[in-house]
């Protein structure tokens, strides 16, 4: 797709150009002729290539309904969005938006929600934990 | 799942996964994001972005939890000589660091003493409140949290987050009416969080003794979770649970009810689901487990995100309904 949308791009900007300088050609040669038909289709023409260039390189669309769309996060998880910062970590997409507030982790749950009450003293031990008995879970 | 993050850490993290995020401490730590050219040069050429607090952030969240702690220092130190000492968020993350280097409650007292002197000064400072009560929670005292969580939440009553620890550490004591009022007002302020729909309806399925009207209350929130959000294992599996527990009670109701007259004291406020209601629901929710079960267990695209043992507990689930079916 994004090879299919860039070679759109470049062929309508190509065009576009194109006709711009036909049209400041032909208007400082003749002023007062009317503009010939083949650059005005060359125009329409660039520009139609160009629109579907660009609609062909958005990204594609999110559910509009909420419960779709929340499915969608939940089946999927979160994805790569093809960038990484320059720490080396890769960009995902939206996650849960209420992941927050800690509440998937049911009852005393050990999720990393609620940041605010972050039991570091807890987190710590349960670490310790795990290393002394060999790094199993 | 993709491997850990630290700019989206995942929701639940454990010890292993927690080990390698904190591994990628050195290479993060041996360039220095900050530019130290003079002021108007330093905005042109800085590297810094948005990003890369958030991942001193969760880097430092994640060292101090292998117990990395001179990594940890670095982060704090980076921190506050970009953000000030005196941020509030910075404050925060000194305190947390302090609490994780106190070997003994003693330690932790002076650290606690250390959060009153900061909010004697700045009583609005919420980030430290929180930490504050993080520290009680610690200490094991819990009552003492919980007076002042109801003390934070008078002050500031939108706060999801602090309604939704309240009701946490209510449900640990076993208060279930005292939890689902809170979790009710983190409804209030977040309406579309199917996670406290399911939170709420677990409370009311554990709410003992267990009658048909909480179990209709269960029912709700979880049917309300899953209109919200299509896909949600825990919604679907409580469902489930809920509807197969209520049938026969429902099927009990139904025979002898007409006869007894005082039934004012079991519907407060609605009357019970209608026993062919329920019915379907159950059948809807173990289409729908079912699907995720066999969807999650090809490896489907667009379906591994699920977590692995909140799908095995599903699977469970359909298997024990199984036999008793067949």
């Amino acid at each position: 797709m994004t090879l299919l949308s860039t070679t759109l791009n470049a062929v309508g900007l190509i065009f576009l150009t194109h006709a711009v300088y036909s049209t400041h050609e032909h208007t400082t040669t003749f002023p007062s002729a009317p503009l010939p038909l083949d650059i005005t289709v060359e125009l329409l023409f660039s520009t139609l290539v160009l629109s579907a260039g660009i609609v062909f390189a958005s990204p594609s669309l999110k559910p509009i309904q909420w419960s779709r769309w929340a499915g969608k996060i939940e089946r999927e998880g979160r994805q790569s969005e093809g960038t990484w910062t320059r720490e080396g970590e890769e960009v995902l997409d939206e996650g849960d938006p209420y992941a927050f507030l800690g509440l998937d982790g049911g009852i005393g749950g050990k999720g990393e929600g609620r940041r605010g009450f972050w039991d570091v003293r807890g987190k710590r031990q349960e670490y310790a934990e795990w290393v002394k008995s060999g790094g199993k879970n | 799942m993709a491997s850990p993050n630290l700019l989206a850490p995942p929701s639940s993290i454990t010890p292993a996964t927690a080990l390698a995020l904190s591994q990628k401490a050195p290479p993060i730590l041996s360039t220095h994001p900050t530019s130290t050219l003079p002021w108007p040069l330093s905005l042109l050429f800085t590297s810094e972005s948005p990003e890369t607090w958030t991942i001193h952030e969760n880097l430092f969240y994640a060292s101090l939890r292998t117990g990395d702690d001179k990594s940890a220092r670095l982060i704090l130190d980076r921190l506050s000589s970009r953000f000030s000492p005196a941020n509030e968020r910075i404050l925060t993350l000194r305190g947390i660091y302090e609490e994780a280097l106190a070997k003994t409650p003693a330690e932790l007292e002076k650290v606690f003493a250390n959060y009153e002197n900061v909010l004697r000064d700045e009583p609005t400072n919420f980030s430290i409140r929180k930490r504050r009560i993080a520290v009680l929670k610690s200490l094991g005292r819990r009552e003492e949290a919980v007076t002042a969580l109801t003390v934070l939440l008078e002050n500031s009553p939108t706060d999801a987050e602090a309604w939704a620890e309240l009701g946490d550490l209510y449900a640990q004591g076993g208060c279930w009416a005292q939890a689902v009022f809170c979790l009710e007002e983190v409804l209030l302020i977040t309406p579309n969080a199917w996670g406290a729909h399911a939170q709420i309806a677990t409370l009311h399925y554990l709410t003992t003794p267990s009658t048909v009207s909480t179990l209709a209350l269960a029912l709700r929130h979880f049917a309300r979770s899953v209109e919200l959000n299509e896909s949600y294992l825990r919604g679907w599996y409580g469902l489930k649970l809920v509807s197969k527990k209520l049938i026969p009670m429902l099927a009990e109701v139904g025979r002898g009810g007409n006869k007894r007259g005082n039934r004012e004291d079991e519907d407060e406020d609605a009357p019970p689901p209608k026993l062919e209601t329920v019915k379907k629901l159950e059948e809807l929710a173990t289409g729908k487990l079912a699907e995720i079960v066999r969807m999650y267990g090809a490896g489907k695209k667009g379906w591994t995100g699920f977590d692995e043992a909140e799908v095995i507990a599903a699977r469970e689930l359909l298997d024990r309904d199984g036999k008793i079916e067949r």
